[in-house]
């Protein structure tokens, strides 16, 4: 795979072992949408239309965590928007376990439940416990079902004491929880969860991606699109990574292979302990190696620093010479792209594309 | 067809509303207290105006000979009317300044059930605040009112149905355009003019020419105010106000259909425009 493969040829090389539960078929979204009589009589004075989707195609699998990332305005809300029924593509469909998103969006909503980091998405004046109670009654809960289901949920998110508080003297880092507890409350099979750590303090976070996690894991498989911003969080939490930018999906992957094809190579810091630091880097320059050595503030600690193709025999090479000149390692750091290196690599490809049309 | 476990899921949300609602308004208990005072303030200042019109009551205007009972009706059922014509449309642009209606619509509940649950609060208040209207005028200044109230109840209910139709086509304005709800203003505004509130609609015909008069035959109001009238205070029953009936159900049938098919329309521009939550 090359970074400037289509998406489609991207998408046919997975073989998916698991059904497909979101199936998003060459969606398109453009705004505004004009009425089309208005628009022939007053064509000038409208705005030109904005692509914010453009040809979108994937399927998300039962149980997976699928992550979108990309810039601002790349598109994410917008097509999270689309798979909840909250927003009609142009073109193209969205189905939900096989149900359509504009044909059978009542029961797409039964489907899914979405967690945005919105907050004036609640009410204000009513405690935590009654907006979950307004909200379960409306996914059709019983009173019975409602009440135990938000206790079990007020429970996984720490929010016992906060139950009766009213939503707006919650912090932000306990509203995000709330949000994240209503989409689950009717035990919806295909959850989208939008920047669901964005507030939370490290620890909060910490425990919000275990149970993320935690929910593809357990007995009713969940299936989970998360959109962030946070490339750590979704190298650790998803199974495979969309990128999105200017309304397109421009890769679509594992965290590890976006890594690989993005960048092949990775940078090692080997730490050494030798009398003689300078003998070992003349006997690694006869061994024609590239590389850079330096000294700690320790007289006899060395710091050898290479790159290298990922997987090549580099590592192996300087570790046995190494050991052979009687030298002391104490730490190896690897250092390989990330998914920020590759969204930036993104990023500039189109600034490139953009300043070669312009 | 709707099935017993739809009706009780239906009955549920509902229910799920008018809690959410009351709990937000008892946030707000002084406003409550301050529109109950304001009734009574209202329904005594008529009192003493109804005193400069002591004995020139017109034998041609029936209806008011008591002008107090006369716009103490007119006004209880224009509370009403207001609450018909602006509760779904306020419902919809509140919940979009809120920012609370994109969860509301994300949960599986059905066009209809927004349109009746969202607005099933102030309709209650809306009966609440239009009985002390009545209760006030009976209790302080001596107004009786007679015939049957079950007639005079049905009379409200298929009136307010008609104005919640246009209430509903008001809403569906307020999904699209935001703001500049035509109906809010024409027919609010009209209502209150040509719908015999606050003066016989006769007069209208006899100062203001055949042609304006005429507005007030197509207002569903003018039926619905003339009927309660005439049962609360001519005593009147079923056989004598079929007439303004009919003209109730007629507006029904064709309004029902047509304000939900518009309202539809209009949930599905705003979700292709994504703009549900703008106000």
């Amino acid at each position: 795979m090359t970074l400037t493969e289509p998406p489609d040829t991207i998408a046919l090389s997975q073989k998916p072992e698991r059904k497909s539960v979101v199936s998003i078929d060459h969606i398109s979204k453009t705004y505004p949408v004009s009425f089309l009589r208005l628009k022939k009589l007053f064509r000038k004075r409208f705005k030109p239309p904005v692509e914010a989707l453009r040809d979108v195609s994937f399927d998300i699998r039962e149980g997976e965590i699928f992550g979108l990332i990309g810039p601002n305005g790349a598109g994410k809300t917008t097509l999270t928007k689309i798979i909840a029924t909250l927003v009609q593509p142009t073109l193209g469909s969205v189905t939900v376990k096989g149900y359509d998103s504009v044909r059978n969006d009542e029961e797409v909503r039964r489907q899914v439940g979405l967690a945005t980091a919105e907050e004036r998405s609640f009410y204000w004046r009513l405690s935590a416990e009654e907006n979950l109670v307004f909200f379960a009654r409306l996914y059709g809960l019983s009173e019975i079902a409602a009440s135990k289901r938000i206790r079990e949920l007020m429970e996984r998110f720490e929010l016992q004491d906060l139950a009766r508080r009213r939503f707006g003297e919650l912090s932000t880092g306990n509203k995000q929880r709330l949000a994240v507890a209503r989409a689950m409350l009717a035990n919806p099979p295909v959850l989208l969860l939008d920047e669901p750590t964005r507030s939370l303090d490290p620890l909060a976070a910490a425990r919000m991606r275990s149970l993320i996690k935690s929910l593809t894991t357990e007995g009713s498989r969940v299936t989970v699109l998360l959109t962030s911003h946070n490339l750590l969080e979704v190298e650790e939490l998803c199974e495979r990574v969309a990128i999105i930018g200017g309304g397109s999906i421009l890769a679509l992957d594992s965290p590890k292979k976006l890594r690989q094809f993005h960048n092949e190579s990775e940078h090692i810091k080997i730490t050494f302990v030798s009398a003689d630091g300078n003998a070992v880097g003349s006997g690694l320059h006869n061994e024609e190696l590239q590389f850079e050595l330096s000294n700690t503030d320790r007289d006899d600690e060395w710091v050898v620093s290479l790159t290298r193709k990922a997987g090549d025999e580099t590592l192996d090479q300087v570790l046995r010479f190494l050991h052979d000149h009687n030298a002391l390692i104490r730490s190896i750091d690897t250092e390989r792209a990330t998914l920020f290196d590759v969204l930036e690599s993104y990023e500039k490809e189109k600034d490139a594309t953009n300043s070669q049309d312009s | 067809m709707i099935g017993p476990d739809s009706f009780i899921l239906l009955l549920r949300r509902v229910r799920a509303f008018l809690v959410r609602d009351i709990r937000l308004t008892l946030s707000y208990r002084m406003q409550f207290f301050l529109r109950i005072l304001s009734i009574l303030i209202i329904v005594t200042t008529f009192f003493f105006i109804s005193k400069i019109f002591v004995g020139f009551a017109d034998p041609r205007f029936s209806q008011w000979r008591d002008p107090l009972a006369a716009w103490l009706t007119g006004l209880a059922v224009l509370n009403y009317f207001m609450t018909g014509f602006s509760s779904l449309a306020n419902a919809i642009r509140q919940e979009q300044m809120q920012g609370t209606l994109e969860s509301v619509l994300l949960t599986p509940i059905s066009l209809p059930t927004v349109i009746v649950a969202s607005s099933a609060w102030d309709f209650v208040q809306a009966t609440f605040f239009s009985f002390l209207y009545l209760f006030f005028g009976w209790l302080f200044f001596d107004v009786h009112y007679q015939g049957s109230f079950v007639l005079a109840l049905l009379f409200l209910l298929l009136t307010t149905m008609v104005l919640a139709c246009l209430g509903i086509l008001s809403a569906s304005f307020a999904m699209v355009f935001k703001r500049g709800d035509p109906f809010g203003v024409f027919l609010g505004t009209g209502s209150a003019l040509f719908s015999g509130v606050f003066f016989p609609t006769q007069l209208l015909t006899q100062y203001a020419g055949t042609t304006v008069s005429g507005i007030s035959r197509v207002l569903p109001s003018t039926y619905g105010l003339d009927g309660i009238r005439r049962v609360l205070l001519e005593g009147q029953g079923l056989s004598e106000v079929w007439n303004p009936l009919m003209m109730l159900l007629i507006f029904l049938g064709v309004l029902l259909p047509f304000s939900l098919w518009v309202f539809g329309r209009a949930v599905r521009r705003a979700k292709r425009e994504g703009s549900l939550i703008q106000y």
